[in-house]
């Protein structure tokens, strides 16, 4: 019996992983917090309504005493302002690492992305869990999370008797949970650059799910990536969720990119061009290898549960 | 992959490429159809057909891991086959050479466009059995060229990273490398068939998945577009690593790129094994290095003197 305490357990991916550890009673307890009150969960799990900003948090991990954390509590839309996110996404992760050290938990699950490496000319097809984290190079949006991703690892090599895992799954698709990439797909008409088409890989929401269930389970420390069934270029991805690309050079797409993104009317930060411009695609083996993960859901599968 | 699957993602790729590539390539496909040009319908067939048969893995919507195309490959190579044919009279000796599996084909790199990758390419496609597609090692900054940047994943090239030149590899896939790099590619007519200085990064990604360096030697394509000069400045300030001046480039404008019809021929040699730690010193890299080099200044020196001539 283990108890696991997620924390963003409202998110999608919350509610998600929540609903998996649930549906095996005997092996697991699950609570959860979050800063929004969650009216009508589940009666099997306890919920708390903090936020991972307040020292209160540290009362619930006392009270619950987990034996695994899942750290889901990210602000990762734009609409937020800067100094919150920060405040949220890196203090946040910080205090409930050191709460986490501090009182025993013996395995702390982060779920970074695959975003934290950036998307660069240069970048190889499959990248590996060595390379540099470079996101903030081009992206400054997302400086708070290629921030949590090396607080974990810090953490990771500091507290040798905490379990620590870093998942860094690639653009997450399904009917609960999208990825910034995944939002962007999603629209009706989709700007694309002219000229630029990248490969995009896919993993299905579930199979995130059950990549976290698997870390759980054989208490796998590292850091991960975790990559689902494959690979297609951006455009076959807007034509298989049933979208329409609109190609424009980039003289006009980063300009408008950028008001629209100002002006508050998209929320698709003028950092994240690059990630429809080069590729950023990642070598799952070394997780694989380590869990004996496997995607259950197909490329075809995956375009269909989003397809609109 | 069974035939009939990949039939079907070749076809289904066709309809959902949505991007440039897409409509030059269907505009490509109805010139071929159309009965002056009963030539291109024939190469289209064989390309096809030959193209089934390839050792390379597609997904169920016709890609491979590194965005190889099976749709924009075939319309590469029957405009490649035409060239090989009927502009640089192609004549390759040696194909047998080249072993099944895993590949580094090491060839000298000359005449400002790189003409001679797509043709040795075609060459490993045309002539060998089973039909090879080479993996080309871009420059980093290619992929920053707009359509270049697609055009070059389509047909099976990738950039010139260690880790992709390695995976490609483990995958048993046939590399092309050109060591010279752009010192080669842009050098001056007086330099011709002299290799210029070789990277040593081939020799320790060959250590280290233990891989046969193919050596190949291409005479024509040193010829094909004389160069006068080089304003590297100039060409740092466009971005690009090198500006070459030629008999007609700036000169004719995009004309001036349009090559010489010299006569290509392409040699292969045996394949060269080594074995030893990739980590080792660059001195010591470069001994073997140099072995690769020479054999193919080796190569050049004597399809030079035994050729016929410069253009035919």
């Amino acid at each position: 019996m283990k108890k696991v305490l997620i924390t963003g357990i409202t998110g999608g991916q919350g509610r998600l992983l929540a609903a998996k550890l649930l549906r095996r009673p005997r092996r697991y307890r699950v609570a959860g917090i979050d800063r929004e009150p969650w009216k009508h969960h589940p009666e099997a799990l306890t919920f708390h309504a903090v936020d991972v900003r307040k020292k209160s948090v540290e009362d619930v991990i006392r009270t619950e005493s987990p034996d695994v954390i899942v750290h889901l509590a990210f602000i990762r839309h734009f609409g937020t302002h800067p100094a919150l996110r920060h405040e949220v996404n890196v203090n946040g992760t910080r205090r409930l690492l050191e709460f986490a050290v501090s009182h025993g938990v013996k395995q702390f699950v982060v779920l970074s992305s695959s975003y934290v490496y950036g998307a660069l000319p240069e970048n190889p097809s499959y990248m590996d869990e060595n390379y540099p984290l470079s996101a903030s190079r081009t992206y400054p949006e997302v400086r708070d999370l290629t921030e949590v991703d090396m607080l974990a690892t810090a953490f990771l090599w500091q507290y040798p008797k905490t379990v620590i895992t870093i998942l860094r799954p690639v653009n997450v698709l399904g009917p609960h949970v999208h990825s910034a990439i995944g939002r962007y797909l999603l629209h009706s008409y989709v700007l694309t650059i002219l000229g630029f088409n990248p490969m995009l890989q896919f993993i299905h929401e579930e199979d995130v799910a059950d990549a976290v269930t698997l870390v759980i389970d054989r208490q796998t420390r590292g850091i991960y990536n975790v990559v689902g069934p494959g690979a297609v270029p951006l455009s076959v991805a807007i034509d298989q969720t049933g979208g329409t690309a609109i190609p424009l050079p980039e003289l006009v797409v980063r300009p408008t990119i950028t008001a629209l993104f100002r002006s508050g009317l998209y929320p698709f930060p003028p950092g994240a061009i690059d990630f429809i411009k080069y590729q950023c695609t990642l070598d799952g083996s070394r997780f694989q290898t380590a869990t004996g993960f496997k995607p259950k859901y197909s490329l075809e599968q995956i375009f269909a549960s989003v397809r609109t | 992959m069974p035939r009939s699957a990949r039939k079907k993602s070749a076809s289904t790729t066709a309809r959902t490429e949505v991007s440039p590539e897409g409509w030059l390539g269907s505009l490509l496909d109805r010139i071929a159809g159309t009965a002056p040009f009963d030539v291109v319908s024939d190469i289209n067939a064989e390309v096809t057909a030959r193209l089934e048969r390839i050792p390379t893995q597609l997904n169920a919507y016709g890609y491979d891991p590194w965005g190889f195309n099976f749709d924009a490959m075939r319309r590469a190579l029957v405009a490649c086959v035409l060239i090989y044919r009927y502009y640089f009279r192609v004549e390759t000796d040696g194909i047998e050479h080249l072993p099944k599996g895993r590949v580094l084909v090491i060839a000298n790199h000359a005449g400002q466009v790189a003409l001679d990758a797509a043709m040795i390419g075609t060459a490993t496609f045309l002539e060998s059995e089973p039909p090879r597609i080479l993996r080309g090692m871009g420059e980093y900054w290619l992929p920053t060229v707009p359509f270049v940047s697609v055009a070059m994943t389509r047909t099976g090239s990738v950039v010139g990273t260690p880790k992709n030149c390695v995976d490609l590899l483990r995958r048993e896939e046939a590399v092309i490398a050109f060591p010279e790099g752009v010192r080669g590619m842009n050098k001056l007519y007086s330099q011709r068939y002299r290799l210029q200085r070789f990277g040593h990064g081939f020799m320790r990604l060959a250590l280290a998945t233990e891989t046969p360096v193919v050596p190949v030697a291409v005479i024509g394509s040193e010829e094909q577009a004389p160069g006068i000069a080089n304003l590297k400045s100039l060409g740092r300030l466009l971005g690009m690593p090198a500006f070459p001046i030629t008999l007609t480039w700036p000169w004719l404008g995009p004309l001036g790129l349009v090559p010489l019809p010299v006569k290509y021929r392409i040699y292969f040699g045996s394949p060269m094994h080594f074995s030893g730690d990739p980590d080792e010193e660059d001195a010591v890299i470069r001994q073997r290095v140099e072995k690769v080099k020479r054999t193919i200044q080796a190569m050049l020196d004597r399809g030079v003197r035994e050729r016929s001539g410069v253009f035919w």
